[in-house]
This record gives structure tokens, sequence and C-alpha cells, in this order.
């Protein structure tokens, strides 16, 4: 076989093999379809019984609104964590077989686009129904976007603390504290929240739910800031795997 | 048996050299306070020979999966180094499979792995299959085959692509007699074939099949092909 044809083969291969370990996890496709909904409506609810402000937005719609953006976030971040860490030792010996790392993580990343595609659906749609939503199109996609950042935060984190409940608590609290000073409902002055991976697309998720235009600045910042994440995640996931999980 | 160990020793110095370890040390160090450097490797030399099957011996914690590890390439040497002519094959103690594939599935992915053509992947899990008695499994998710039936495709997986040096960490490990017999007749066919056949274990049954046996001790090999197993007492070879 040619090193080209070798190469797309893999990555068929390795990418259906991906999807299909996704699928045939129960508890990942229970996952997807109930947390949304449960934790917009919780988030909806609770901050309802706020009193209104000046502000144009309902405290509810403000909560369903962060409920939207921090499932959108975690559950894929915990599907990329588990995924790197369930499948750890099992993806060492097929990489010493030859199969490419920077393959497999393409295909891994696929999945966390799937999921973050499934979750980011529901998100918008339940969010629908709790509040308007002006360009549900613009908000879906901003929210895969939200999902495959933290999905990559989750493959970094699974590649580096390979500990299923730990990495886990790491991702609870990151996701949870990212959208609470994303949404101001946690008052700071530091501008270090801005190297927070919510805070520009919280901005943009906003303005399409309030039917606002998207800053460019807002946009351009959540688009470097994937790609850098991106290229720091491929970089630190084929180097630590490469050495059976040790920082050298 | 002298006289045919003779015949062995110069059939043996004929014998191309497909893998070579020299000088090997290896240390397992940790970041966490209060836990112990364990230094595992002490300047091992090893060389395997086409069409052999050496087996190593030690008792546990002697260092003898660590020593496979660094042969195959899975972890790298403190020191020393590791040079191999050919395609290697390498069966883990565990085995390590993705669980919600099918096996079909699982010899589909790892040949992509070793670069081999659909054709040629359908035909080493066929062939396998039938040798090592899994075909009615073929099917079977990974996570639902009993023991002894994931250490087969375990074993397979390691012998899709004909390797030129074969590496199997404790490979009877849940075999029936049945399984443990054909196991062996498949390695000699291996070794008639020319393969190389590295085979670890903490005891080794049936010493006469093996050419040589290389025992592991304070982090150094020492070969007791003939005067049987020094520091495991005795217990490891049989």
């Amino acid at each position: 076989m040619n090193g080209s044809g070798e190469l797309s083969d893999q990555l068929s291969i390795g990418l259906s093999a991906t999807i299909r370990e996704f699928l045939r996890q129960p508890i990942n496709l229970a996952f997807l379809f109930i947390l949304p909904p449960v934790v917009i409506t919780s988030y909806g609810s609770i901050l309802s019984t706020l009193p209104e402000t000046s502000m144009a937005t309902s405290p509810g719609a403000m909560g369903a609104t962060a409920g939207t953006l921090f499932v959108a976030a975690f559950l894929p971040a915990v599907i990329g964590l588990f995924q790197v860490i369930s499948a750890r030792r099992a993806d060492d010996r097929l990489s010493l077989a030859g199969f490419p790392r920077n393959v497999l993580f393409v295909t891994r990343l696929l999945a966390v686009f799937v999921s973050s595609l499934l979750t980011a659906t529901i998100s918008i749609v339940v969010l629908t129904t709790r509040t308007d939503v002006h360009a549900v199109l613009t908000g879906g996609c901003i929210l895969v976007f939200v999902g495959v950042l933290y999905g990559l935060i989750g493959m970094l984190i699974g590649a580096v603390l390979p500990r299923e409940l730990e990495g886990s608590l790491v991702l609870i609290f990151l996701v949870d504290m990212d959208e609470a000073l994303a949404s101001g409902i946690m008052e700071t002055d530091s501008s270090l929240t801005k190297l927070f991976p919510l805070h520009y697309p919280h901005n943009l998720f906003q303005a399409a739910v309030e039917g606002n235009a998207l800053a460019t600045g807002d946009l351009i910042a959540a688009v470097l800031y994937g790609v850098l994440l991106l290229t720091s995640v491929l970089i630190v996931y084929t180097q630590l795997t490469e050495r059976g999980g040790v920082l050298a | 048996m002298s006289e045919s160990r003779d015949q062995s020793d110069r059939q043996s110095s004929d014998r191309e050299v497909v893998l070579h370890g020299s000088d090997l040390h290896k240390a397992y160090d940790s970041l966490l306070p209060f836990s112990r450097s364990v230094s595992v490797l002490n300047g091992a030399d090893i060389e395997i020979q086409a069409g052999e099957i050496l087996g190593i011996v030690g008792a546990n914690g002697s260092g003898k999966s660590t020593l496979m590890k660094l042969l195959v390439g899975a972890i790298e040497p403190d020191e020393g180094a590791v040079s191999k002519a050919g395609r290697v094959g390498w069966c883990p103690q565990e085995d390590l499979l993705y669980d919600r594939l099918t096996v079909r599935e699982t010899f589909r992915l790892f040949g992509a792995g070793y670069g081999m053509d659909q054709d040629a992947i359908a035909a080493a899990c066929d062939r396998l299959a039938s040798r090592l008695d899994f075909e009615e499994f073929l099917d079977y998710r990974v996570d639902q085959l009993s023991g002894g039936n994931r250490q087969k495709v375990n074993l397979s997986i390691a012998l899709m692509h004909e390797p030129d040096v074969l590496f199997l960490d404790e490979p009877y490990t849940g075999f029936d007699w049945e399984t443990y017999l054909a196991f062996w007749d498949l390695t000699e066919d291996l070794k008639a074939r020319g393969t190389a056949v590295m085979i670890i274990s903490h005891l080794i049954n049936e010493r006469e099949r093996f050419d040589r046996i290389l025992e592991i001790a304070d982090g150094t090999l020492t070969d007791v092909t003939d005067t049987g197993s020094t520091q495991a007492g005795g217990a490891g070879i049989r």
C-alpha cells in the first residue's frame, strides 16, 4: 500500500472505530440527551428567583443562557477526557503497531466534534423553550465551538492527568468558574479572566441570543484562542502519549 | 540431549541476529514525595536470533516486563540501545484492546496500523481465528469475550502481520489445555519460518521447547539454559 493510501485507510478505519466505540457506550448517549434539559432548566429556575434588575435580560433568561454554555462546554470536555483515559493503553499499543499518533488525535477530536454538535443542538433547542433566541443557527455554531474548545481541554487533562475522578473534578470546577466569570455573575476587575476559554464565546453567544451583531474583536479573539489551543493540545497529546504518558 | 544441544548451538551460531540490546539500564523515578526510585535493569545485554525460541524467566518484580517493553520500544532505556531488524510483534501481559470494538473491527484497526490492506487483514483474521479456535466470536465485542478468548485475540493481534520477532509476555494466561497445545504448534511453525520468539514467564514449563533460557535477576541477564535457574530458586523453570 502506498503512503497516502495507507494514511487515508488509517484515518477512515480509525474514525469508524472511534465513532463505534462512542455510540456503543450507552452512558454517553444518556448524558447527551438528559443533561442539557436538566442543567438549562435548573440554572434558569434558580436564577429566576432573583429580583428583576434594570438589565434587558431577565435573571431567568440569564441563568438559562449560562446553563446552556455550561452544558455545551462540560459534556464534550468530559467525553474528551474519558476518551483519552479509557483508551490510553490500547492507544499506546496501536501506536507501537504503526498507527500514527496524529491520526489517532484526529479520530479522538472527531468524536469530540460529534458530541459537541449533538450537545449544542439539544441545548439550543432547550434554550429556545426558556427564552427568545434571535439567531438560533449562529448560537448553535457558537455552542459547537465551545464544545470543541472544552473537548480539547478535556483531552489535554486526560493526557496530563490520566485519572477519571480527578480529571472530572478539575473540569467541573473549571467550566463552572469560567462561565461564572464570563457571565459576570462572579464580578472581578482582573483582566486575567480574558484568558479563560469561555470569555469571548460567552460574549458572542449572548449577542446571538439577544439578536445583536457579533463583535469582530470577540470573534477574532475566540478563533485565535481555538487555534492556539488546538495546536498546544496536539503537541502535548502526541508528545506525552509517545512517552507512555511521562513528561520528559 | 547434550548432542542435540550441541547441534542447536552450531545452528544458532549461523543464524541472523534480529534484535540486539546492549547495556540496558532502566530505573523508575517518581515525582511524588516519600516514594522510592526503583532501579530495574542494570546493564542487561540480550541478542535474539532468527528462528529461535528464547525464554526469559525471573522472579516477580525482577524486570521481565520492563525488559520486554524496552525491546519492543514501548519505553526508552535510560542508558544503552536496542537495534532491531524486521517487523516486531508484541503480545503484552494484559490484553491491551478496545473493549467496545468487535474482534473483527479490532483486527481491522490494528491491521491498518501495521499498514496491511483489507484483503491481507481479512486473511490474517480468518487464519488466526481458525488456528486458535475463536471463529464464532469474530463479531463479538471484546468486552463480551471470556478471559481465554481475549488472550487469543491479544496474541493474534501480535501475530497478524507475520512479524520477524515476536515478544510474548506471559502468553498462556487463561488458555485451556487445547489452546496451550495449539499455541505451541503455532510457535513451532513460526520458528520453522524463521521468526524469533521471545517468551517471558515467571514459570517456564517444558524447557525442552526453548532453544535458550535467560534468567533476569539483579537487573542483568544470565544464560541458564543448561544450568537451570539460579536466583529464582529453581522454581521458575521446570
